[in-house]
């Protein structure tokens, strides 16, 4: 019994690999968004260019709605790598909430200011290319860099994981997608981005594990 | 001279270097079991040793995410309690799909088809008959055959020679096969 841990002890050292341990979670938000930036720019340079798109309307609520969308993103993702670090608090989760309200209340806004001309829930589903263009590499990326932490919650750092790629998706999105029906845009994608952070956070035990952090280490 | 810190074993075991990490973890080992052993009081010692492993390997499958500049234990006994929530899922998982049952010492009711365990006796008897051996044979048995040690193993703990270990093996060996007959 305790020949067999002095026997993994042994076992555990004499396989030692240097490791570089990882950077803070903003470091590595930063890097997740080095990536993932100039494939945004370049996606969205050829959907219009392709697509023929028109230039969504850029106002005021257009920009604070973006704003909010990337913090949700950004703070998410922050969160997503906090929550794999043993030791720390847990006051991260708590960090994407502030921009997610801020983004729901600009939304709300503008369709309250937009139900003059009547209410409508209908969708096309062109965005939905888009969404997977855009929103899919995000999701990957952080997925495979969540990773190399600690599963210690898996169901919340899967959850953070889907906002902040969907938050990130949704920025990109929204630059390809000129729809600018409020309603329908919280109905469907905000709907979309709860539903999916729901979704992928019941999963959070199969996307990250011990078995999949002890493969990746081996 | 001042011990090195945990946290300095960490540090040093992220380079690369073996000995701080063995010292590491022998140093947090008995630690670590002490913990558990608090925890779940009621599990069996070979079950708290089991998490003990599991949180070993946990820390080095994860030793990334360490950071230096902040203190080691709190990051260990995260790691713990994760495991230590993860196992009493797993054992509860066991327990729903497993039914426990009395070790059977027969194979089948009948009589005829439980031949090789009458040749044998019972255990108790065997454990009885080592302890009338002689003090030397008895130590041979127990480390070789009992505990499943190597010669060598066996030589280091007792101080006895492998010739001696063997010669004494093969005298108690004889010896119990007479007791045996003699029944």
């Amino acid at each position: 019994m305790t020949r067999k841990t002095d026997n993994l002890i042994d076992a555990l050292s004499r396989d030692l690999k240097a490791v570089t341990p990882l950077p803070q979670p903003w470091i590595r938000t930063l890097r997740w968004l080095g990536i993932l930036i100039p494939y945004c720019i370049i996606a969205v340079l050829l959907l219009h260019f392709i697509g023929k798109l028109p230039s969504p309307l850029v106002d005021s609520q257009f920009l604070m709605e973006q704003s909010f969308a990337i913090l949700t993103g950004i703070t998410a993702a922050m969160a997503a790598f906090a929550s794999t670090i043993p030791g720390r608090g847990r006051s991260y989760f708590a960090w994407p909430l502030i921009p997610l309200l801020g983004w729901l209340a600009t939304l709300g806004q503008a369709c309250f200011r937009n139900t003059s001309g009547g209410i409508s829930l209908q969708h096309n589903l062109l965005c939905l290319p888009f969404i997977i263009i855009l929103g899919t590499p995000p999701a990957i990326i952080l997925w495979m860099m969540l990773r190399r932490g600690a599963p210690l919650t898996p169901s919340g750092t899967a959850a953070l994981g889907a906002l902040a790629a969907a938050g990130f998706g949704n920025f990109c999105v929204r630059l390809v997608h000129a729809e600018d029906v409020s309603l329908m845009l919280i109905v469907w994608h905000i709907g979309g981005i709860f539903l999916l952070t729901a979704a992928t956070s019941a999963f959070g035990r199969f996307l990250l594990n011990w078995r999949s952090v002890k493969k990746v280490s081996a | 001279m001042i011990p090195p810190t945990p946290e300095a074993l960490m540090q040093r075991a992220q380079g690369g270097d073996t000995a701080a990490y063995v010292q590491l973890l022998n140093e947090i080992t008995p630690i670590l079991r002490r913990v558990i052993r608090r925890q779940r009081a009621f599990l069996s010692s070979e079950d708290i040793e089991d998490l003990v492993q599991e949180v070993l390997l946990s820390l080095h499958a994860v030793r990334a995410t360490y950071d230096s500049n902040r203190p080691f234990m709190p990051w260990l006994f995260a790691i713990t309690r994760n495991r230590l929530v993860d196992g009493v899922r797993r054992y509860s998982r066991q327990g729903a799909r497993e039914i426990s049952f009395d070790e059977t010492e027969v194979t089948f009711a009948a009589i005829a088809a439980n031949t090789i365990q009458e040749d044998f006796g019972e255990r108790r008897d065997l454990l009885r008959a080592i302890e009338d051996l002689p003090q030397t044979q008895r130590d041979a048995i127990e480390m070789l055959k009992l505990k499943e040690m190597s010669l060598k193993e066996a030589s280091a703990a007792s101080g006895m020679t492998t010739g001696a270990l063997k010669v004494a093996t093969h005298r108690a060996m004889t010896s119990l096969r007479k007791m045996f007959k003699n029944r």
